[in-house]
């Protein structure tokens, strides 16, 4: 009953349910408007909101997280441009849909897809987290230890086309986040002498820095690209479409939600994997593939909205992102005061099931936005990037400002928007950067503790792996892991997905 | 939206010099982390930071020596195509803007970078440009000052009693 309780508690509330729509409104817009980014947005976001009562916070972020991903589907179906990476299958057969003048049934139905993949990954995340947290409650600190590896072996899918670029990336986030005084011995690191660096380097002022500042200046190199726009007819799609596409939208949604759930993994591999899935299980379809297919644009609409709810259980359970934007929220909670991780289900299984209710909630919100208020839509996302641009720029100083009143913050902020502007212009991902910092202190902390339980001897470490099955277990995926993150591996995910 | 392209296939203007300084930064940041507790335990308060920091170090020697392979792009110069003048003219502002912030207050400074940036980057008649500015500015305002109550330097407008006096009229 109180679970019950706590799930329809953003439901009932006129504030949470007010800011649950206000996100998912907002997260529309900023997933369907090129140069925007969810993760900015929730990074941006945390500066704002971090002196709120944790449920407002909450109810604001899901929905700019769920209402985001499915946004980036808009601009991929009306202009060719994926909003987010997860909308790149989506724009496949999209936008040729729209090319053909059927741009408002595609919205349509992208839109009820996303929604039914949406309630599936939920469904999934309410019944296999608390077993999995229950799970991960017997764990010691080398599990721990290997978990925060799993997350840091994030990188490989974050790095793009070089590994290296992606290793350097990762390493100079958890640096940062080394940086202050030791939280064992209280030892300096990295502080320079300077007091003010005791407390370490504020995780929001690299977010913002590296997400905000360094994005938008990115976005100044291509302020001169027009875009064609569509013309957008009905809305609703035609219920035989529904009843018809049905099947593939629940299969494709449970790809989502377990690719969501694999660390490294999220909405934009689920997306892609559904539509090779779409691909190979229709067998006539109408229209081919890449033409305007409907089932092209099913399948990974599905898939990406299922990942989110896939993405939420390792990040609730284990405190391991899937992604950029699952790393950001983590820190997000953390500022909140909450403890992702296997303890969160047992001190406070009230935040899970306001989780849960919050994501359905947000889901509807993502029904009711999507199929309505279509000429708004074109507007704002026709805003020129000359107004938008500075806009974004004075958000993220005010938001780096906001988070301890205090100028160093912006400072920060603006070397990690500076160096991150760098990072991109010469291909480095930025976002092992954010994954760093977030999995610093887990990783750092639990290796110690693993390592003295065998009394500093490394081989007595190793050996102890083999001592608990889910150490085996934790183990064999990190090598699992690496050889799917091999250049054998990728070379061959290339050929089958590409061809 | 990630606007990294997907393949490196000649090297930008800076690139080398970018990638070096990286190595250079990276050996720095090795050698602070063997000051922390040199290579004295795997459980030390340096062991970690000195594993990341010769990852680092590893990492940026190889994409150094990646990028030294990698023929020069054609046609691209670095004062154009990477540091072009609206990149360094708005860094320039936005400097600018959080050097005078704390001391001159949320609302001046905030207008005065807005209706720069936005005429520098928008290109309209000023006129619409103080409309647009105004009305950001009074949204941005209302949305985090007012509603979300993010504290916001006041500098040298009397926001509080602007404010006060303004609510004294409601009442």
């Amino acid at each position: 009953m109180d679970a019950f309780n706590y799930f329809a508690m953003s439901w009932l509330s006129p504030e949470l349910l007010g800011l649950t729509a206000l996100g998912t409104f907002l997260g529309i817009y900023v997933g369907a408007i090129p140069g925007l980014s969810v993760t900015m947005a929730v990074s941006i976001l945390i500066s704002f909101t971090f002196s709120w009562d944790v449920n407002y916070a909450l109810c604001l972020m899901v929905g700019v997280y769920m209402g985001g991903v499915y946004g980036g589907s808009r601009t991929a179906i009306l202009l060719n441009i994926p909003g987010a990476p997860s909308a790149i299958a989506t724009a496949l057969d999209g936008y040729p849909l729209a090319k053909k003048g059927l741009a408002g049934e595609a919205i349509g139905l992208s839109t009820i897809m996303s929604v039914v993949g949406g309630f599936v990954g939920i469904i999934v995340l309410a019944i296999a987290a608390p077993t999995v947290s229950e799970f991960a409650i017997t764990f010691q600190p080398r599990d721990y230890m290997m978990l925060g590896i799993l997350g840091i072996m994030l990188v490989g899918s974050l790095s793009g086309s070089s590994l290296a670029r992606g290793i350097f990336a990762g390493a100079l986030g958890l640096l940062i986040g080394t940086v202050g005084l030791d939280p064992m011995t209280a030892e300096e690191r990295f502080t320079f002498g300077v007091v003010e660096l005791w407390d370490g380097i504020n995780p929001v002022a690299v977010m913002i820095g590296m997400f905000g500042i360094s994005e938008a200046l990115h976005q100044l190199h291509h302020m001169n690209k027009a875009v064609i726009k569509q013309k957008i007819s009905r809305i609703i799609p035609k219920w035989s479409d529904i009843k018809k596409y049905m099947p593939l939208s629940l299969q494709t949604s449970f790809i989502g939600v377990i690719v969501g759930a694999l660390p490294g993994t999220g909405g934009d591999i689920a997306a892609l994997m559904a539509y090779d899935h779409a691909k190979r299980i229709t067998k006539n379809p109408k229209v081919p593939f890449g033409e305007g297919a409907k089932e092209g644009l099913i399948a990974p609409e599905s898939a990406n909205n299922a990942a989110v709810g896939g993405a939420y259980i390792p990040m609730l359970t284990l405190g391991i992102p899937g992604d950029a934007v699952t790393a950001v929220f983590i820190g997000a909670l953390f500022i909140h005061g909450l403890n992702p991780g296997p303890l969160l289900l047992v001190e406070q299984p009230h935040m899970f099931w306001f989780t849960v209710g919050n994501l359905t909630l947000a889901n509807i919100f993502v029904l009711i936005f999507g199929l309505t208020g279509i000429r708004l839509f074109s507007k704002i996302v026709e805003c020129p990037k000359g107004i938008l641009i500075p806009l974004i720029f004075l958000l993220s100083i005010v938001g780096a400002y906001a988070i301890n009143n205090a100028i160093t913050d912006i400072w920060w902020m603006l070397a990690f928007g500076v160096f991150g502007y760098f990072m991109r212009l010469y291909n480095f991902p930025v976002g092992p950067v954010i994954l760093g910092v977030i999995l610093s202190s887990l990783t750092d902390e639990n290796w110690r503790r693993a390592i003295l339980s065998e009394r500093g001897n490394i081989g007595d470490l190793f050996i102890s792996l083999f001592h608990s099955p889910l150490s085996t277990v934790l183990f064999s995926v990190i090598v699992l892991i690496l050889f799917t993150q091999s250049p054998l591996w990728t070379k061959w995910l290339k050929r089958k997905f590409f061809r | 939206m990630s606007s990294q392209s997907p393949m490196i296939k000649t090297r930008k203007p800076g690139e080398r010099i970018f990638c070096f300084l990286l190595v250079l930064g990276s050996v720095y940041l090795f050698w602070q982390a063997y000051n922390i507790s040199g290579f004295s335990s795997l459980s030390s308060p340096g062991a970690f930071p000195l594993a990341a920091s010769a990852a680092m170090v590893l990492a940026s020697c190889v994409t150094f020596l990646n990028t030294l392979k990698l023929p020069a792009a054609k046609d691209v110069s670095f004062a154009y195509h990477c540091f072009p003048p609206v990149i360094a003219t708005i860094m320039a502002l936005i400097l600018i803007y959080s050097v005078v912030l704390e001391s001159l207050g949320f609302i001046l400074t905030s207008f005065a970078f807005l209706f720069i940036s936005i005429q520098f980057l928008y290109r309209r008649s000023p006129l619409i440009t103080l409309a647009i500015t105004l009305f950001a500015l009074i949204v941005v305002y209302i949305i985090f000052r007012l509603v979300f109550q993010v504290v916001l330097p006041e500098g040298i407008v009397p926001e509080r009693e602007i404010l006060s006096s303004i609510k004294s009229l409601w009442r």
